[in-house]
């Protein structure tokens, strides 16, 4: 396959969807043996890719380039880098499973697979661009599929069909009704989450056209951009314009990973989502979010990300023990996996904020360890709803009885969510609580108190879905049984045992796309100061004859240093 | 003032699409007259061979480079001109073709149909080429007369009678606007080709003259402040009217726009880039927010048209080539899409009776394909990706960040977010809600037809849009040194050599 192994990954699933169109509906098992075909296609090829990639090399490779607009200065550039390597697996991986979790989907199989391969294909393509449009353009095209999976798959919660039942009619005037706390229905979920992330997105968007004005190169190329913009020291409005680019573009993409306080669509949408959305929006649509700051605002915009991570720090707290809490009073299923992974995302951006070799590393494999988690989590928390047709926790239990596979794969899905040691979540978490200990102290403290949260809360949900009396309307419910429903779920406990025992080749793929990074963002000293203190010392040495003092000296040589490095990539 | 008036065959070469166009129109006429029982799919596509002709020709001119100017610069056929020529005939097409099954609606009149359309077209054609503010007058005039009789063809229809009262009233209206400004200008400059303009001194009557010109062809385009006829004249008016007058018309009075901003007021172009961002803004933000409470699919894509209206005016805001460019290109995906989303309003409407949007219910189990085509023109109206709505904001996002016009930015931005809301509304009620029968809809062929071009371009230019945007770039061309208004521009149009006298008072 050679280099064509990146358009192998992002156009097998556009070809998949484009050929179920002409598929009839009647047609079941063509229709997902096409899916899972095509799906199948991406998987073997982003496997290729994650072990053909070379970590010795490092940097951008697979790097396809086709020009797409001349006048806008915009090719169609793709390529992988060590960040985005095992990224692109876990949505390929996570696509492939959730063509089997929605195995018996009976209404409209095929429009439902059609949007689902655009989903996950969007995903992809965001973790191979090396182009700010492009970045944007499948950022974008990931969100409305969103909103149909949603709106015509979904499922609304509990307490909005008490209130709209005919005996609950007359709940619909309370206030609790109107504003939607917890009643929300599936058509509530679906626009709230399109807007949201439409209305940061096109923040996002702004940052991005004010890069391409103020670069004043005509592209949007990153690799171009991160090398040639000049975007420091620009006064507008009283601050500078990088750091007005950068809080664009960190909230603008930060709403989908989703951090406090801009989270609230997403549990309201994993709660409305079928499962395999779940999986998709929970493993790796939320971390486009993190994924483009990486990209956009560490690359090109390293002095300012160094000045002003620290935003992340503060508010990664606040989305641990918030998420924490609420997932550990949460009684739907769906909603305390949505909370626990807008709280573990916490974890990635503490990783983040720390901007240390480490933690930025444990950070990217804990993204790519928690996709795996969490979709597991979400495949069975859905395997329990068609079960039994509610995912209200105090109303369930003892179905570990009836569904033995199922609860003995919930156990593993909890410990890794967890982070128990054996499973790949388990080295991410050390590496990011060891990597910003020296940092950020306090934020580590905090994050050991999610973990602990972690437990608790999936404890309790672990107890009231398999432990205890079971009711008997439940007796009905039945185990996955077939390879089919099977599949999925060993497919990721696989992959997360796996990349515990051999984790070397993901960290050193990972390594090798966070080295550079953090060598840009640490050693570079802030142009803004250094400039201001080159040209104080000018001064000094013009009016005092005072000599140039060595500091200077030794930014200099940095810079030198990082050129040569840069050279490198 | 003295006129010499003469031509040569080579200017006759220059008129050939109007000339041809003209030709057919009376054959049409004719062949109505003189064959009452013919049944009238075939005066359609009779109509529609005349214009296909007519789109041949300027197709030819285009690729051929055959440009020039007539009657003292009157009449202008530069590459902009002919790309709207293409933009007006191809929109012809498609508008004729959806008119089809309409047809028995109308009881009497059904040929003159066909006729009012094309003379409307032909005007409008006049208009692309307007480079003076007299035949900009004329054409306007013109083009408008054949569409005050459309809008009000439903005759037994209360609903078209008021839109086509409310169409003529406003546009008498307009119309005098226009007239009065035409003097004002004239009287201040002693001049009426726009390029003849560019020394012209400011002076309070020179700037009154304008914004009145301004405001009779913001009439034309519906952008606020001067849109109060837009919503009830499109929901009155026969759905194919409607699909026509949303479109073509728009197209038209932007080409003078263009000529009228980027040529003859260069030097003033920071008065009136607050003008614009002013009337963008407005458009923008009011069409976007009057269509979230609209219940009538056509009262929703017409306040979604003023609020895409906007969109193009940040375009002529920035005052730039690339700021013609996007406009140019937005106008393209507009057209697929907004045409596309009325075939489907009328596809919809002959299969159930209805245009409101509580009735596209269940449209998704109905009718995949009505629903899966409505759903791409909607998204690509509200600009999502990969469709060529997002393609055209973006082209005219960069175009106007490069002028830095962020409020303006900022506030279109928002407004992708707020349409988005109304759009969605629509997708819900096809594809989650329950319909309330599930007989499947017939699509007739010729709606069909219109349906599948319009995917087929809104697709295509969404995702490979190197080919047009090319066109367009090249298509105003002559706009290329607009950005530096102190440098000394070359005329814009190669005059003619055989053009008329120089133009003097």
């Amino acid at each position: 396959m050679g280099d064509l192994t990146l358009l192998f990954i992002l156009f097998a699933p556009f070809v998949g969807a484009i050929a179920l169109i002409f598929v009839s509906n009647r047609q079941t098992m063509l229709v997902r043996g096409i899916a899972a075909g095509s799906a199948f296609i991406s998987l073997l090829a982003s496997l290729y890719l994650f072990y053909a990639y070379d970590h010795v090399k490092g940097g951008f490779q697979f790097v396809q380039q086709f020009e797409w607009s001349r006048q806008l200065g915009i090719s169609l550039h793709l390529g992988v880098d060590g960040i985005g390597t095992p990224l692109v697996l876990a949505s390929s991986i996570l696509l492939f499973a959730g063509i089997f979790v929605s195995w018996h989907i009976k209404d409209r199989t095929k429009e439902f697979y059609i949007w689902l391969l655009i989903l996950a294909a969007a995903t992809i393509g965001v973790f191979m661009s090396l182009d700010l449009f492009f970045l944007f353009f499948f950022y974008e095209m990931s969100v409305i599929p969103m909103y149909l999976l949603l709106g015509m798959w979904g499922s609304h919660t509990k307490t909005y069909n008490e209130m709209t039942d005919p005996e609950g009619l007359k709940l619909r005037d309370s206030v609790k009704f109107i504003f939607n706390f917890g009643s929300n229905s599936k058509e509530y979920a679906a626009m709230k989450l399109v807007l949201f992330l439409s209305a940061f997105a096109v923040a996002a968007l702004m940052g991005i056209l004010l890069i391409y004005k103020y670069s004043g190169l005509n592209t949007f190329d990153i690799l171009v951009l991160r090398e040639q913009a000049k975007l420091m020291n620009i006064p507008v409005l009283g601050t500078t314009l990088d750091k007005i680019i950068w809080i664009l573009i960190f909230f603008g993409f930060a709403s989908i990973a989703p951090l406090w306080p801009l989270h609230s669509w997403s549990p309201v949408g994993h709660a409305a989502a079928p499962a395999a959305t779940s999986m998709l929006h929970a493993g790796v649509l939320m971390k486009l979010g993190h994924f483009s700051i990486i990209r956009v605002a560490f690359e090109i915009l390293p002095e300012t990300t160094r000045e002003l991570m620290p935003i992340a720090a503060v508010l990664c707290m606040f989305s641990i023990v918030y998420g924490g809490f609420v997932a550990f009073y949460a009684k739907d299923t769906k909603y305390v996996i949505g909370y626990s992974s807008s709280s573990h995302m916490g974890y990635v951006f503490l990783g983040m904020a720390a901007l240390d070799y480490i933690s930025l590393t444990g950070a990217v494999m804990y993204m790519f360890a928690h996709a795996m988690a969490t979709a597991m989590l979400f495949a069975m928390a859905g395997w329990v709803y068609d079960q039994t047709h509610t995912r209200d926790i105090p109303s369930l239990g003892g179905l570990s009885n009836r569904m033995p596979f199922i609860s003995g794969c919930f156990v593993v899905g909890c410990m890794a969510s967890i982070g128990v040691p054996g499973t790949v979540n388990f080295i991410a978490e050390v590496m990011i609580i060891v990597g910003s200990w020296n940092k950020y102290p306090l934020q580590v403290i905090v994050a050991v108190v999610g973990i602990v949260l972690t437990l608790a809360y999936l404890f309790k949900m672990m107890r009231g879905l398999f432990y205890g009396p079971m009711d008997q309307k439940y007796s009905h419910a039945h185990d996955a049984v077939s390879l089919p429903d099977r599949l999925p779920l060993l497919i990721m406990i696989t992959v997360t045992i796996g990349f515990f025992f051999f984790p070397m080749h993901l960290y050193n793929v990972v390594r090798s796309g966070v080295d550079p990074l953090i060598a840009k963002i640490t050693r570079v000293v802030p142009v803004a100061s250094q400039d201001r203190e080159l040209l104080s010392v000018k001064r000094e040495a013009q009016t005092g004859g005072v000599p140039n003092r060595p500091q200077d000296v030794s930014d200099n040589a940095s810079r030198d240093t990082l050129h040569a490095s840069r050279g490198k990539e | 003032m003295t006129f010499s008036f003469t031509m040569s065959p080579s200017d006759l070469l220059l008129l050939l699409p109007e000339i041809l166009l003209t030709v057919w129109l009376c054959l049409i006429l004719i062949v109505d007259f003189s064959f009452p029982r013919l049944p009238n799919e075939q005066l359609a596509y009779f109509s529609i061979a005349g214009l296909v002709a007519t789109l041949g020709c300027l197709i030819w001119f285009d690729v051929a480079g055959i440009t020039g100017t007539l009657f003292a610069n009157m009449f202008a056929l530069d590459r902009m001109a002919l790309f709207f020529k293409m933009f007006i005939v191809g929109s012809t097409i498609l508008v004729i073709l959806v008119s089809v099954d309409y047809m028995h609606r109308f009881k009497f009149f059904r040929g003159e149909y066909y006729f009012l359309v094309v003379m409307s077209a032909l005007g409008m054609m006049f208009m692309a080429s307007a480079n003076d503010l007299l035949s900009v007058f004329v054409a306007l005039e013109f083009s408008t007369l054949g569409f005050y009789v459309l809008v009000a063809y439903l005759r037994d229809d209360i609903g078209s009678n008021e839109a086509g009262i409310k169409f003529f009233i406003l546009g008498i209206f307009a119309a005098a606007l226009l007239a009065y400004g035409i003097s004002l200008v004239y009287g201040e400059t002693g001049k009426l080709v726009f390029s003849d303009m560019k020394t012209a001194q400011a002076s309070p009557g020179l700037a009154i003259g304008f914004l009145l010109i301004f405001a009779a062809l913001g009439f034309k385009i519906g952008s606020v402040p001067f849109h109060s006829w837009i919503p009830d004249t499109y929901h009155g008016s026969p759905t194919p009217v409607t699909a026509f007058l949303s479109i073509a018309p728009k197209g038209a009075a932007f080409a003078i726009l263009l000529r009228m901003f980027l040529v003859s007021l260069v030097t003033f172009k920071p008065i009136w880039t607050l003008l614009l961002v002013a009337a963008s803004i407005l458009s923008m933000t009011y069409g976007n927010i009057v269509a979230i409470a609209q219940k009538n699919m056509k009262r929703l894509l017409a306040y979604s048209g003023i609020a895409q209206i906007g969109n193009v005016l940040i375009g002529l805001a920035t005052g730039t080539k690339m700021g013609s460019d996007a406009m140019l290109f937005y106008l393209l995906t507009y057209l697929f899409a907004n045409l596309g989303a009325f075939a489907i309003v009328i596809a919809v409407s002959e299969a159930i009776g209805s245009e409101e949007i509580d009735d596209y219910s269940g449209l998704g189990r109905r009718s995949p394909f009505l629903a899966f085509s409505m759903l791409i023109f909607l998204l690509s109206l509200a600009g999502v990706p990969p469709l060529a709505g997002f393609i055209g904001k973006l082209y005219i996002f960069v175009a106007a960040i490069k002028e830095g016009l962020y409020v303006l930015i900022t506030v279109g931005l928002i407004n992708i977010v707020i349409s988005m809301y109304y759009y969605l509304i629509v997708v819900k009620k096809m594809y989650v809600s329950e319909p309330h029968d599930r007989s499947p809809l017939k699509v007739s062929g010729p709606i069909k037809a219109v349906i599948y071009v319009c995917l087929a371009g809104t697709l295509a230019i969404g995702i490979y849009p190197q080919p047009v945007t090319d066109w367009v770039v090249s298509a105003v061309m002559m706009f290329a040194d607009v950005a530096d208004p102190t440098a000394s521009l070359p005329a814009p149009l190669p005059s003619s050599p055989s053009g008329a006298s120089p133009h003097d008072s």
